[in-house]
């Protein structure tokens, strides 16, 4: 019987260590795709809270309508309003109004834009009526000025100066009007609690594959088969390469699709471009267990290694992004506390520039940042296969 | 091409602090059975670890088929099967999962061999392999190693764990791999095994072989040790001082010790002594044993 010699790729091993991880990973994979659609649930519907562009052009239109209306009221003693207009079934009036209207000042008013601008602005999830209310507001401090000073005042004026009184700095409501919390949510997504599942996955994976099979001594049934070391150190590195990858397409897919179903629309390159960021930090920290898995004896010390480092680089991540000028703003974060974000890998994950893929100014920022991840998997995997390799085995 | 099948020319690994092993010189020929022995951690365990390749020797080198062993493990294990001494198992479910998955490495696709062990051995392969109790597991280990059925075995303590009953199944295995013409390295700290199987055997003490020693030898001694019980203390008296054997004389009883080739003149001095018991005092591996570690102690 001519047995050949196992040089790169060892099927049986492969098989073993599938059946070995499947539940382990089937359910890192179940953990990601729940905790990945919920928070994209969450944030499509706090993403509708916030009221976007679309309506503010309709707001304005809105209350052009409705200066002009008062205008034309006061003018002629007629007494057209909004509520007047959504419950009179005759619109006549309104449009002799227009008309006359659009003859005076050099505008393009009628019955149709106004429902439009109606229409457009009842997608918001603030009442009409609210908006209404502001307008008389505007509009009748826009007639008037300063008792003492004589300057225009406004609403926001108005409000600085509440808020000033009270001790708040205006610009700090300014950043919290303006904040979205789902750009929040996201960053906490991509660098935080989406990495934690994986680099437990990681951590086990790199740890069962080798160092807790030679420690424990299970080897030696592969060594004594004609199997090169060197064809055990790629398959185990295949094994760290692929696993990843597959559960992190899936999760991806699923995003796009119930990013599809939750704003009915998508951005594919920028969600492709960040899961392909995430693939290449899970790889950069997938080869450094697998390094302390092939440079120890001890199942422990390689645990403590490739563990402590992983744990190290999530804390970091959490406390960096305190850090950020998102955190800050809201007087949540410290700004030095940002400086954590250099000593973690998942800094190098920026996931601002990679979510600009697919956009018309796509920032490049993020390519040598993912070529440096690129470098440390390559390193890591190359010297951890050399040193298994070389290494005594106590088989 | 030379009949000899392991060899190790000043094998060296240094642990410190006197520990590991030093200088070992050993060579087994094609069809031995070699048996190993030494206390525990007196580096059986290294000296195999290094015949496998799994580790590096400081010094020295160790050869099997002619081909280094730290270089060409992969190609030697064509040739080799291994026991380890210590029995752990790849995380799968159960036996069967084991030697299947063992039988695909080693390119086993007859498994009539492999059923035969197992019947030899009364393993029930189908337990769980995580819940095996020590006997059976090494029972499944001595299947997956013995299924390749290869020229060479070097097996690490491989009775451990089982009963007095499947040692001795086991050794009628170890006699079928002799009489295939198999070679045979096994360690073991067990004596009357070795006695049982091995053609020749090895000492090792802390690290250095003390011996090694041709069983022939010891079972057919070139000197007899025999108590003579005699009817009466006269007799022995009478005995002990009209022969030249230089009896040690104890009241009734004589011991004498002389080469092999004097029994018949013994048997004929006996004829005229009246005599209630003669004993033939045998040399055991482990007195054998015993007397040679004294010997390397000084």
């Amino acid at each position: 019987m001519e047995t050949k010699v196992t040089k790169h790729f060892s099927g049986p091993l492969m098989k073993q260590n599938i059946r070995s991880n499947i539940v382990l990973i089937l359910a890192i994979t179940l953990v990601m795709l729940l905790m990945t659609n919920v928070m994209n649930y969450a944030m499509s519907i706090v993403g509708v809270g916030t009221s976007s562009e679309d309506i503010t052009e309709y707001q304005t239109e809105f209350y052009t309508y409705l200066g002009a209306m008062a205008q034309y009221d006061e003018l002629s003693g007629a007494e057209l309003s909004y509520s007047d207009f959504v419950e009179s079934d005759d619109k006549t009036a309104y449009e002799t109004a227009f008309t006359m209207l659009n003859a005076e000042g050099d505008l393009s008013l009628s019955v149709d834009g106004f429902q439009a601008s109606i229409d457009g602005l009842s997608q918001s999830s603030v009442s009409i009526d609210t908006y209404v209310q502001e307008f008389e507001y505007n509009y009748v401090l826009m007639q008037s000025e300063g008792y003492f000073t004589g300057d225009d005042l406004t609403i926001q004026g108005m409000m600085d100066v509440m808020f000033e009184s009270m001790g708040i700095d205006s610009e700090m409501i300014d950043t919290m009007m303006s904040m979205d919390p789902s750009v929040m949510m996201n960053q906490m997504y991509y660098t935080v609690v989406g990495l934690l599942p994986m680099f437990l996955l990681l951590v086990f994976l790199a740890n069962s594959l080798v160092v807790d099979q030679v420690d424990k001594g299970s080897m030696a049934y592969v060594l004594s088969t004609p199997t090169k070391r060197s064809a055990v150190a790629k398959t185990q590195m295949l094994f760290m390469i692929f696993v990843p990858l597959i559960i992190i397409a899936i999760v991806c897919v699923s995003k796009i699709i119930s990013t599809q179903i939750f704003y009915d629309t998508v951005d594919v390159a920028s969600l492709l471009a960040l899961y392909v960021g995430m693939y290449i930090l899970a790889e950069a920290v997938a080869s450094i267990c697998y390094l302390g898995s092939c440079i120890f004896n001890r199942s422990r010390s390689s645990m403590a290694f490739g563990g402590g480092l992983s744990v190290w680089f999530f804390l970091a991540s959490l406390l960096g992004m305190f850090g950020s000028d998102m955190m800050v703003d809201m007087g949540m974060g410290v700004e030095e506390i940002g400086y954590f974000n250099n000593l973690t890998l998942v800094g190098l994950y920026d996931i601002d520039s990679l979510s600009t893929v697919g956009s018309g100014s796509v920032d490049y920022a993020f390519v040598w940042k993912l070529l440096i991840l690129v470098g440390v998997a390559i390193v890591c995997y190359a010297v951890g296969a050399v040193r298994f390799k070389k290494r005594d085995l106590p088989l | 091409m030379s009949d000899t099948i392991i060899k190790t020319e000043g094998l060296t690994k240094d642990y410190g602090y006197g520990r590991g092993i030093f200088d070992i010189n050993l060579e087994i020929k094609k069809g031995e059975v070699f048996g190993y022995v030494g206390t525990n951690g007196s580096g059986k365990t290294t000296t195999i670890r290094s015949m496998m390749g799994f580790i590096k020797p400081d010094g020295g080198q160790s050869s099997i088929l002619g081909l280094d062993s730290w270089k060409k493990a992969p190609e030697i294990m064509k040739d080799v099967s291994y026991i380890p001494g210590e029995i752990a198992f790849p995380s799968l479910p159960t036996g069967t999962a084991f030697l299947k998955s063992q039988a695909e490495y080693l390119g086993v696709t007859d498994y009539t061999y492999m059923n035969h062990i197992i019947e030899m051995l009364q393993l029930d392969p189908t337990a769980n392999l995580k819940r095996m109790s020590k006997g059976m597991k090494q029972k499944t280990a001595i299947v997956a190693a013995l299924m390749g059925e290869k020229d060479i075995l070097v097996l690490d303590e491989p009775t451990t764990g089982l009963d007095p009953l499947m040692r001795d199944s086991f050794l009628e295995l170890i006699r079928e791999e002799k009489a295939k013409g198999h070679t045979v390295f096994m360690s073991s700290h067990i004596f009357e095994e070795i006695e049982e199987v091995c053609d020749r055997v090895a000492m090792i003490k802390d690290g250095k072989i003390v011996d090694v020693a041709n069983l022939y030898d010891l079972r057919h001694s070139k000197t007899k040790d025999y108590t003579i019980t005699f009817n009466s203390s006269d007799e022995a008296a009478k005995f002990a001082s009209n022969t030249q054997f230089s009896p040690t004389l104890e009241k009734d009883t004589c011991r004498v010790e002389f080469p092999t080739s004097d029994i018949n003149e013994f048997l004929a001095i006996l004829k005229g002594y009246s005599i209630c018991s003669l004993h033939e005092n045998k040399i055991t591996l482990e007195d054998y044993f015993i007397k040679m570690y004294e010997k390397g102690a000084k």
